[in-house]
């Protein structure tokens, strides 16, 4: 029993960790150009399948992990170029059909591509076998997976509050015409946000693609979790995002220890609840309209 | 409730003349009803599947109908109407199985499930606002989805089924009425022209109502309408409750048609689907979301048998954002409007689209 708790709790954190990678994009995508990106799922599901085929052909996880989310921020990169620019300060209803659309075109290209069929990335071998803690004998890649999430996250959030280039973000979302205005491109300062939500969405492929199997549906499963945590946190909110992924972390993981089938009805009931309690969500200000 | 009893009395009909739809688009729209209503015979002899995608499209129009009355004329986003739909399907498959197959039975109960479980919904959910009531709106029908796919109604119950669990409840038996036989897809086509007919007519009605007026007024400025001293939370349950109605109706027609009532019905796709469908139709103007809805119904059947279908269709709802933002409606209008200037305004759309892109 001890020893199934244990194993949930480190399942947990684990999981929060890299869903916070994937809803920490989400949210600043949403809090600094105004976009609910619906495509964000698609974009972490293309990071899963760059890294396994870039893994099984160059035979290197750690050049699957440096490449793919490249690959994926140049994609993210073309969308919020040729799609999106044109669309700001349009009813935030256009961007929901917009990434939709896009979402299930990467879904498709993906079917074209490589098939319908589930796969796997291999793990390098440094990283395989595991370690015990306490009672548990628990996966060295999966230790790995939070450890790495975790120092990532913990940049990012350092970067956001400390370097310039976080504080132009930030002040380009609370102002745009007055950054502008100050002879800065914010046109640029956007692309540039939303190619970091698409790495970071890359990098959650990667590392996921380790521990669960990688499919076409994948896209669409992660993103409805996303929108949990960001909605939770509070929109706009990374700090909320970061909190409340861990606690969708935990309650997936004892939720699948209590009753597996019902898992996702405790997601949702959460969100109910925080939402009914607190109408902005936990850590969020203002109200989105 | 005063609003509901003042919708049917005529003289507090509003007479600002800024009606919903015209009476040149009423017009319109009663052609194209008799127009689908002579076609289906001729659909029927032609090909007979056909006719059987045409019964689809018109289900998906009502229930797109029924989104865009909260969500285009209101501004109330929901992102859980295949809660309603599912609702309606599974009341009318278990009365049908259990109790009785008479259509003057089964489709009410449909309407008020649909009801009950949109007034639920609506009641905790309105108030949030905006994308937060959509998120609330999504859980509770991802809730009723899992409930469903589970069949938790069965281990409460303590029987062998209730709602079938993942398979679904399937075989579910036709409707009987007057003696008229509905498995022949042309009477069912002319059930549910005619149910289609009837709903758009009394939306039609309950918008350019004052009831419709209060909703509208809510979504161009609450605050507003609360000072004046609507409550506004009511008239936001009770339009989510009827457009909950509408949305029932539709699972009623589609369960017994399809013979089957899965979890599909409930899932969050659906919702999202309808969203779609009423940005490509053209968000508040009730027969632009229907047009829309007939469309993806279509398409997707289409498009179905290329491999690459995904691409296609996806493709097209971005083109449709980029290049037409007031959806299918807008294209019309604009043609109507001024037939003469398209390839000039299609012309600028590209000009524009290029300006944004390069910043």
């Amino acid at each position: 029993m001890v020893e199934a708790i244990i194993r949930a709790t480190l399942l947990g954190l684990q999981l929060g960790m890299t869903l916070a990678l994937i809803a920490a994009g989400l949210t600043l995508i949403f809090g600094m150009l105004d976009v609910i990106n619906f495509a964000h799922g698609a974009l972490f599901m293309l990071g899963a399948y760059l890294g396994t085929v870039i893994a099984g052909q160059l035979g290197s996880f750690w050049l699957a992990l440096l490449l793919a989310p490249l690959i994926v921020g140049v994609i993210g990169a073309a969308i919020e170029i040729l799609s999106l620019r044109p669309l700001y300060g349009r009813n935030p209803l256009y961007h929901i059909l917009l990434t939709f659309g896009i979402a299930i075109m990467i879904q498709g290209a993906i079917l074209q591509i490589w098939g319908g069929q589930s796969r796997r990335i291999s793990v390098p071998e440094i990283l395989s076998g595991s370690v015990p803690i306490g009672p548990v004998n628990y996966p060295l890649y999966w230790l790995f997976v939070f450890a790495f999430s975790t120092v990532l996250i913990g940049l990012v959030w350092i970067g956001i509050e400390r370097s310039n280039l976080g504080i132009l973000m930030r002040a380009s979302a609370h102002d745009t015409e007055m950054v502008n205005a100050l002879g800065i491109d914010v046109s640029k300062v956007f692309t540039g946000v939303f190619v970091f939500g698409a790495v970071l969405a890359g990098v959650a492929g990667v590392l996921l693609s380790g521990t669960q199997s990688v499919h076409p549906g994948m896209g669409f499963n992660v993103i409805i979790e996303a929108f949990i945590i960001v909605v939770i946190g509070g929109l706009g909110s990374f700090r909320g995002a970061v909190y409340s992924a861990l606690l969708i972390g935990l309650v997936s993981a004892y939720g699948a220890l209590i009753a597996p089938t019902l898992t996702e009805l405790f997601l949702f009931l959460l969100m109910a609840v925080v939402l009914m309690i607190k109408p902005s969500g936990l850590f969020g200000t203002t109200e989105a309209a | 409730m005063k609003a509901v009893t003042e919708f049917f009395d005529r003289s507090t009909h509003s007479r600002t003349g800024n009606q919903l739809l015209s009476s040149q688009g009423r017009f319109a729209l009663l052609v194209s009803i008799a127009v689908l209503a002579v076609a289906a015979p001729i659909v029927q002899m032609i090909h007979p599947f056909w006719l059987n995608l045409m019964v689809r499209m018109m289900i998906f129009a009502l229930l797109a109908l029924s989104l865009d009355f909260v969500f285009g004329y209101a501004g109330l986003l929901s992102f859980g109407h295949a809660a309603m739909f599912g609702a309606g399907g599974y009341a009318a498959a278990i009365v049908i199985t259990e109790v009785t197959p008479h259509a003057l039975v089964v489709l009410p109960i449909a309407v008020v499930a649909g009801v009950v479980i949109a007034a639920l919904i609506g009641w905790l959910s309105v108030r949030a606002r905006g994308i937060y009531f959509a998120m609330l709106t999504l859980a509770f029908a991802q809730m009723f989805y899992v409930v469903a796919f589970t069949d938790l109604p069965a281990t409460i119950l303590d029987r062998g089924s209730v709602t079938g669990g993942d398979n679904g409840l399937y075989g579910i038996g036709m409707y009987e009425l007057f003696g008229i036989d509905f498995t022949s897809t042309l009477m069912y086509f002319y059930l549910t022209l005619g149910l289609v007919a009837l709903s758009l007519a009394i939306i039609i009605r309950l918008a350019n109502s004052q009831f419709g007026r209060v909703l509208q007024g809510i979504r161009e400025n609450e605050e507003r309408i609360e000072f004046i001293g609507y409550d506004v939370q009511r008239y936001k349950v009770v339009g989510f409750a009827i457009s909950g109605g509408f949305a029932g109706l539709a699972g009623g027609l589609y369960v017994p048609f399809q013979s089957v009532a899965h979890p599909g019905l409930l899932h969050w796709m659906i919702s999202g689907e309808l969203i779609v469908m009423l940005l490509l139709g053209g968000m508040g103007t009730l027969w632009g979301p229907m047009l829309g809805a007939g469309l993806v119904v279509l398409l997707e059947e289409q498009l179905a048998g290329f491999a690459s279908w995904e691409i296609i269709l996806g493709g097209i709802f971005v083109g449709v954002v980029i290049f037409a933002p007031r959806g299918l409606a807008g294209i019309l209008i604009s043609l109507r409007n001024d037939p003469g200037s398209a390839v000039e305004n299609a012309k600028q759309a590209v000009r524009d689209y290029l300006e944004a892109v390069r910043g």
